[in-house]
This record gives structure tokens, C-alpha cells and sequence, in this order.
């Protein structure tokens, strides 16, 4: 358990630091090529490599202090209070006293997939987040299986590491869009008419570095791969089991949501975050090797009715 | 010669050094698993305080619906009153088993009284009392799990040697009696 929380700090360190020297790369990349081209001698690669570590700093703090306003708003969850819906607010309660954790907030996603999800820096700020769908169609057993399930992520802290890596790489994702987007549309149409111009340094910096971003996109989904392996979800389902003293909720719960987790808010960035597999399946296909970070549903399950429950029954 | 009894001195100084470093680890890794059961017990205490809090409301409504029911409202009053006073976790845990015995038969009673059954202040009661119990079970269990860690930490070899130069006692398990106390576990297909 401590090991756990120890790993995902490292990790979650790792992965803040390597964003840093990341963008600050691509940041002395893009002013190295505009040195080239223009024959000046380190001076806008020193400029932008400031830049970009300023920027990436900065981002850096955002991340780790906003991360998870800002996956809540991503996912459109808003927050579920007792009386709209006492049956979650006190297994919810009662779950975190036996998990030994601070009572979470709960949020609620408008979907009819079923699906849940935790976030949060530490236990004190901890979030769970269910959609419509889960609350309506479990019964408690299984109610309660998933709820577990959830607090051990945010006991064993790998809420902290999640929520961060969505958001660097959201961040990653959406600076290079803006990029190329500039560099497609703005860049496009103001060809036409200024090309003699060459085009100005900004758009050869947006242009050069939305490219590198780009290039580098397959590096970062397998660095986030490795970084998240998909081990913590069995960790998970067996803590939370040990939570509820009752695995068969959790695997019957399981069982239900494969028929229909899809969670029309969540996209690439936030999947790994979720209890299972929340893209549809149609646009599944193209992420399933970037990012198959969840492990197949009826392994769970084997592993969860394999598990004796003779340990600290007391 | 010399050389040798340096050599000899500098390998005894480490393994007294590494020894000491393990001594102070083991040390501290109980005092936090101490602190962490002791921490525990507090969140049990938490909501055993809840329910002290609430039986002498429940007390008055059923005493205006029920008034010859007093030998069975004394009970609760008196079990209550020997759960606020125990001194020790065994004392602690006899006295909520009778406080849950106590308020059983309370609600046997009230079942008599179908004017108590439909008043809005009682279900409101019963609504929390059955809220705090099954949290009462949740920290109980959370309780139980820390004190295993922390007894199996000071019995287990080398941690029973430390123990005992420490003076770290195991810790008493909170245990109720009847198993309908706890929720019973349904199976739904």
C-alpha cells in the first residue's frame, strides 16, 4: 500500500518534470531551426527556450493545483448532494470510514453510459464522480463495489498521477492543434497575399513547433502507457474488495458495465481515468493501441471471484 | 597487526550503525502504526458519540406515544449511560452490544404503536440511527484491519523483540456479538 503511494509521487514527478523538458525542447528546437534560417547566432533559441520553460512551469503549477476542476469540467460532472440522492451520499460516507479516508466529494456526469471515476490531488481533496447511468442501474452490492473501488485509487494516490497526466497531456494535445490550426487557416490565407514576405518568424514558430508536437504525439501516449500501467486497476478492484468485504458486488457491477460504458463527455485524454473503457466503440478502434489502459473486463472479474476473503474478515 | 584491528573496529562500528538504523526504522514504523489504530479508534468514537447524541431524542418521542414502556426506555437510558462511561476498548465494545440489544427491543415495542410507526420525527430517528450504525460497522471494520496490522507488526519476529523493549501491547480487537449487527450481505442476480 505505502509502496504505492511512494510510486505514484516518483511517477507523478517524473511526469512533471519530463513535461518541463519537454516543452522546453521543443521551445529550443523551434528557435534552433529559426536561427538556421535566418543565419542569427542563438538568439531566438535562447529567447523561446526561456519561454517555453516559463510557459511549461507555469502549466506545470496550474496542473498540479487545478487538475481536478479541470477534468471535472472537461467531463461536464456536477456536484451531487445528500439530498438529491441519499442512497450514494451514505455508502459513499460509510465506505470512506472503513477505507480510513476523509469523506470524498461526489459529482454526478448527465449519461446514460455506466462508468465512475476518481480525482482529486490527495485523499483530502479527493472527488468520486459516477454517471447517471451507474446510480440508476446497479443495486447496492454493486453500488457499493464500484464506490470501493474508487477510494482505493484515491487511497493508494493514483488519482494524483491520472488527473496530472490528463491534463499535460491534454495541454500537449491542445498546443499543437492551436498551432497547426493557426498555421493551417491563418497561415493559409495569409499566404496568398503576403508570401514574398516569408511569412513572419511567429508563424514559423507555430508552424515548426505544432510539427514537432505532432511528430512526437505516438512518444508521449507511450510514455503515459507506461506510466499508468494497468496493473492499478487490479490493485484497485482488490483493495476496494477488501473495502466492501463483498468482491462479487464489484464483479457483477463489472459484468453490467461492459454492456454499456460509454461516457459521451470523456475522449482520449481522460479514458485511463475511468472504472472501464469509456470511448464508444466506433471511435475505439483508433485509440485501442495508443491507449488500452484498461485491462479486459472478464480478467477482472476471473481475478475478483478468485479472491478468498479469509483475510481481516473480523 | 594494527591494520587488522582497525579493520576488525570499522566493520563492528557499521554493523553497530546498521543495526541502530533498523532499530530506530522498526521503532517508528510502530509508533505510526500506534498512532494510525488510535486514529482509528477516534473515527469509531466519532460515531459512537453520533448515536449517544441521538438516543435521548428517540427516548422522548417513544416516551410520548408509549408511556408504560418505561422498563424498556430505563434500558436504552442505562446502556447508554454505561457506553459514555467505559473506560476501556472490552468495556466500550460490551457496552454498544447492549446498546444495540436495547434499542432492538425498543423497536419491537414500537411496532405495538401504529400512531409512533407513522410519526415523521421517528422514522426521521430511524432513518439516521440505521444511517450511524451501519457507519459504526464501517469504522469498526476500518478499526479491526489497523489493529491486525499493528498486533501482527509486534508478534511477528523481529518487531516482538523491539515490542517488548518498548513496551508496545497489542491492541484489543472491537468485536460485537451477534452477527445480525452487522448489515447481513445480500445476493442479488
Amino acid at each position: 500500500m505505502y509502496e504505492n503511494i511512494a510510486r505514484n509521487r516518483t511517477k507523478t514527478a517524473l511526469i512533471i518534470t519530463g513535461f518541463i523538458i519537454f516543452i522546453t525542447a521543443v521551445g529550443f528546437a523551434v528557435g534552433y531551426y529559426i536561427d538556421w534560417r535566418y543565419g542569427v547566432n542563438n538568439a531566438y533559441s535562447i529567447l523561446i527556450m526561456v519561454f517555453a520553460l516559463i510557459l511549461a512551469i507555469i502549466m506545470s503549477f496550474a496542473s498540479y493545483y487545478y487538475s481536478d476542476r479541470i477534468v471535472l469540467s472537461l467531463t461536464r460532472a456536477t456536484p451531487l448532494s445528500r439530498e438529491q440522492d441519499p442512497r450514494v451520499y451514505y455508502a459513499v460516507e460509510g465506505l470512506s470510514i472503513a477505507a480510513g479516508i476523509p469523506m470524498p466529494k461526489i459529482y454526478v456526469i448527465e449519461d446514460k453510459g455506466m462508468n465512475a471515476f476518481a480525482t482529486g490531488r490527495n485523499p483530502q481533496k479527493g472527488v468520486v464522480v459516477f454517471t447517471k447511468g451507474l446510480i440508476d442501474k446497479l443495486n447496492d452490492e454493486e453500488l457499493k463495489g464500484v464506490i470501493s473501488h474508487e477510494l482505493s485509487h484515491i487511497k493508494n494516490y493514483d488519482i494524483l498521477l491520472g488527473t496530472i497526466v490528463v491534463v499535460m497531456v491534454g495541454m500537449i494535445s491542445i498546443i499543437s492543434n492551436i498551432m497547426l490550426r493557426s498555421m493551417i487557416f491563418g497561415g493559409s490565407g495569409r499566404r496568398r497575399t503576403s508570401r514574398s514576405s516569408g511569412g513572419g518568424i511567429l508563424t514559423l514558430i507555430l508552424l515548426v513547433g505544432g510539427m514537432l508536437l505532432i511528430l512526437l504525439a505516438p512518444v508521449i501516449a507511450t510514455v503515459i502507457r507506461l506510466a499508468i500501467s494497468r496493473n492499478r486497476e487490479y490493485l484497485a478492484d482488490s483493495t476496494g474488495a477488501l473495502v466492501s468485504r463483498y468482491p462479487a458486488g464489484l464483479a457483477n457491477a463489472l459484468r453490467k458495465i461492459s454492456e454499456n460504458s460509454e461516457v459521451k463527455t470523456a475522449n482520449s485524454a481522460t479514458a485511463h481515468l475511468f472504472i472501464a473503457n469509456p470511448i464508444g466503440k466506433k471511435s475505439r478502434v483508433m485509440f485501442k493501441s495508443l491507449f488500452n489502459t484498461h485491462p479486459p473486463t472478464e480478467e477482472r472479474i476471473r481475478r475478483l471471484e478468485n479472491m478468498s476473503l479469509g483475510v481481516g474478515t473480523k | 597487526m594494527l591494520i587488522g584491528v582497525i579493520v576488525l573496529l570499522i566493520v563492528i562500528g557499521a554493523l553497530v550503525v546498521i543495526l541502530l538504523l533498523t532499530a530506530i526504522g522498526i521503532y517508528n514504523s510502530m509508533v505510526s502504526l500506534r498512532n494510525k489504530v488510535d486514529n482509528s479508534w477516534h473515527q469509531i468514537d466519532v460515531q459512537l458519540r453520533k448515536r449517544y447524541d441521538l438516543i435521548p431524542n428517540l427516548v422522548e418521542t417513544v416516551k410520548g406515544y408509549a408511556k408504560h414502556e418505561r422498563e424498556t426506555l430505563q434500558s436504552v437510558i442505562n446502556a447508554r449511560k454505561q457506553g459514555i462511561d467505559a473506560k476501556s476498548i472490552k468495556e466500550q465494545a460490551e457496552a454498544e452490544n447492549m446498546i444495540t440489544g436495547t434499542l432492538k427491543s425498543l423497536f419491537a415495542v414500537s411496532e405495538r404503536y401504529p400512531d409512533l410507526k407513522a410519526d415523521q420525527q421517528f422514522s426521521k430517528l430511524m432513518e439516521q440511527l440505521n444511517g450511524i450504525e451501519s457507519n459504526i460497522a464501517f469504522a469498526r471494520q476500518f478499526y479491526n484491519d489497523m489493529v491486525m496490522k499493528f498486533n501482527t507488526r509486534i508478534q511477528t519476529f523481529p518487531g516482538n523483540i523491539f515490542a517488548r523493549m518498548f513496551k508496545f501491547n497489542a491492541k484489543d480487537y472491537f468485536e460485537i456479538e451477534e452477527v445480525s449487527a452487522r448489515e447481513p450481505v445480500k445476493v442479488k442476480f
